[in-house]
């Protein structure tokens, strides 16, 4: 990116709250059946957005058209709008692998795939650059820094990414997310299969990263969500109900079914 | 009190007898296994000599050894597995992967279950007719053919079983990554499942090293050293089945050691087939 743009984008941001992403009319359907319906809502660049919600109300299916990951799998279908900067990414001229470059994932079990901890990372990077061996070696080292697990694996770079803990699985996973250099990072329960150690470096790193990234995080865990976001999605079969800053959601919200949801009353 | 003390003994003598009946069950099918290869070391491994390994197959009454028959085993096993492994795998990786949703697979795969437990000699049959009568002879590549078609199967099914293992998870890590299909299963979804596929080829091999009737209509036999792809040429199985119907002795120690080498090859690739699936259970 060019310097000008990165300063204008600098000076927007402390003017108003830009938006890097914004559904609009959402529907999605699995076969017959609508899993959202009409959803809206605006996620601010470089802030921390959460979606929470019972299970089955459709947090992580919204996630997942953000990526358009979803269409791996047939019978799924969106219709509406998101825009990236403007641009609708569900438009079909949209190239799906260039915006999974954009919008990078973390998924609820940590996947590092099987190789070594040096390619988990390398292997993102090679997909659309060619470096060398240096600045790839650089790279790997920045991406493990920025995950906070350099420290836990700078000596054994070459074992498999298997080997590691489950938390340091997932920060491996979140290096590699990072090493592509997204613009969005979308976090599915990243912390639900961790203990609570594990958790609270997650959710530190979250909140280091959004200083560089927009961030999206799907959570069963109001605290969490209450810790690390900004601003909540609450949301109910397949609706959006309530969405606001995250203090406002947590203290005075305007629905019932929010009040309910978060004082513990179902869900 | 004493109608549950009684289920109890009712309970514990049930068990007994199922415990029992099931432990006889496995003695009686690893008593014929204990006894095949007892017979086939004793018999065959008196025979057992250099000249096996270096002297091809004797005219009846003579000393010799089964060296074009090694040969050509291997030489057919070979061709078989090269062609037949490329088809099986891709095969597999349409069914896993980029057909995972679509019927074509569903039918793809209830036809491959079928041919996986066609009789071999009807894929012999088939070759004959496709291969060896348009020639007008019998040869070697019509038997590594007939070999191939046997090793698709077992590689499709291998390959598609071991894909369907590989959790969906990774799949989509590696896609919500940016990487394009074929290299989310070149780089992830093969590495994942690589063990098993190999354990399949081997699994291949094993099978069609022991194979008699497909040769029969197709590579037929060699009594002498024969490297000609386009002729009839020897191997282990089709020897065997030949030396031992003959009345001469020669010939029927050869047949023993001969099946005692078939059988101690698929034992070992079998072995190796199984400690390299034991590693991947074991991370």
């Amino acid at each position: 990116m060019k310097p000008m743009l990165s300063t204008d984008l600098n000076v927007a941001e402390t003017a108003v709250e830009k938006a890097k992403i914004e559904v609009k009319n959402l529907n999605f359907y699995y076969g017959q059946s609508k899993a959202l319906k009409d959803i809206n809502l605006s996620l601010p660049e470089r802030s921390v957005t959460a979606f929470i919600g019972p299970s089955g109300c459709g947090k992580s299916t919204l996630l997942r058209v953000l990526n358009r990951i979803y269409e791996l799998y047939p019978k799924q279908s969106a219709e509406g709008q998101v825009l990236l900067d403007g641009k609708n990414i569900l438009d079909r001229s949209q190239d799906l692998n260039l915006l999974r470059t954009k919008i990078g994932m973390v998924f609820q079990k940590p996947t590092p795939f099987p190789m070594s901890i040096y390619e988990n990372i390398a292997f993102g990077v090679r997909l659309y650059e060619k470096i060398s061996k240096a600045e790839m070696d650089n790279r790997v080292e920045q991406a493990l820094k920025r995950a906070a697990l350099w420290n836990e694996v700078k000596d054994k770079l070459n074992a498999s990414g298997q080997s590691l803990s489950g938390g340091q699985q997932q920060r491996l996973c979140i290096a590699r997310t990072v090493a592509v250099k997204p613009e969005v990072i979308l976090l599915d329960e990243p912390a639900s299969a961790l203990d609570p150690l594990s958790t609270a470096k997650i959710e530190e790193l979250i909140d280091e990263l959004q200083a560089d990234y927009t961030i999206v995080i799907v959570t069963h865990n109001m605290q969490q969500a209450a810790r690390v976001s900004r601003q909540t999605a609450f949301m109910y079969l397949g609706e959006l109900v309530e969405f606001d800053r995250t203090e406002k959601i947590f203290t005075s919200p305007r629905e019932k079914r929010t009040q309910d949801y978060i004082t513990g009353r179902f869900g | 009190m004493s109608t549950a003390a009684s289920l109890h003994r009712s309970r514990k003598r049930k068990n007994a007898v199922m415990m029992a009946l099931c432990t006889i069950a496995a003695g009686i099918g690893l008593v014929w296994l204990a006894l095949i290869l007892g017979a086939l070391l004793y018999k065959g491994i008196s025979g057992l000599s250099l000249s096996v390994f270096t002297e091809m197959t004797p005219p009846p009454g003579d000393a010799g050894g089964l060296l074009n028959a090694i040969y050509g085993s291997i030489v057919m096993t070979i061709i078989g597995i090269v062609v037949g492994t490329p088809i099986g795998v891709l095969a597999g990786t349409y069914m896993a992967e980029y057909g995972r949703f679509s019927r074509l697979t569903t039918v793809v795969r209830f036809i491959n279950d079928i041919l996986l437990s066609a009789p071999s000699i009807i894929v012999g049959l088939f070759v004959y007719e496709l291969m060896v009568r348009p020639m007008g002879h019998f040869s070697a590549i019509a038997g590594a053919v007939a070999l191939s078609i046997l090793v698709i199967p077992v590689v499709v099914r291998t390959t598609e079983d071991m894909l369907n293992l590989v959790p969906n998870a990774l799949r989509e890590a590696g896609t919500a990554i940016g990487a394009p299909r074929w290299v989310v299963i070149r780089s992830v979804a093969y590495r994942a499942a690589l063990s098993g596929i190999v354990t399949g080829i081997l699994l291949a091999i094993a099978r069609i090293s022991g194979e008699t009737a497909p040769l029969l209509f197709t590579a037929l036999n060699n009594q002498f050293w024969s490297s000609n792809l386009n002729a009839p040429m020897a191997s282990l199985p089709v020897t065997i089945f030949q030396f031992a119907l003959s009345p001469y002795e020669e010939w029927q120690q050869l047949a023993w050691t001969g099946a005692l080498i078939i059988t101690l090859t698929v034992l070992g690739l079998s072995i190796f087939a199984r400690s390299l699936t034991g590693r991947r259970e074991d991370r």
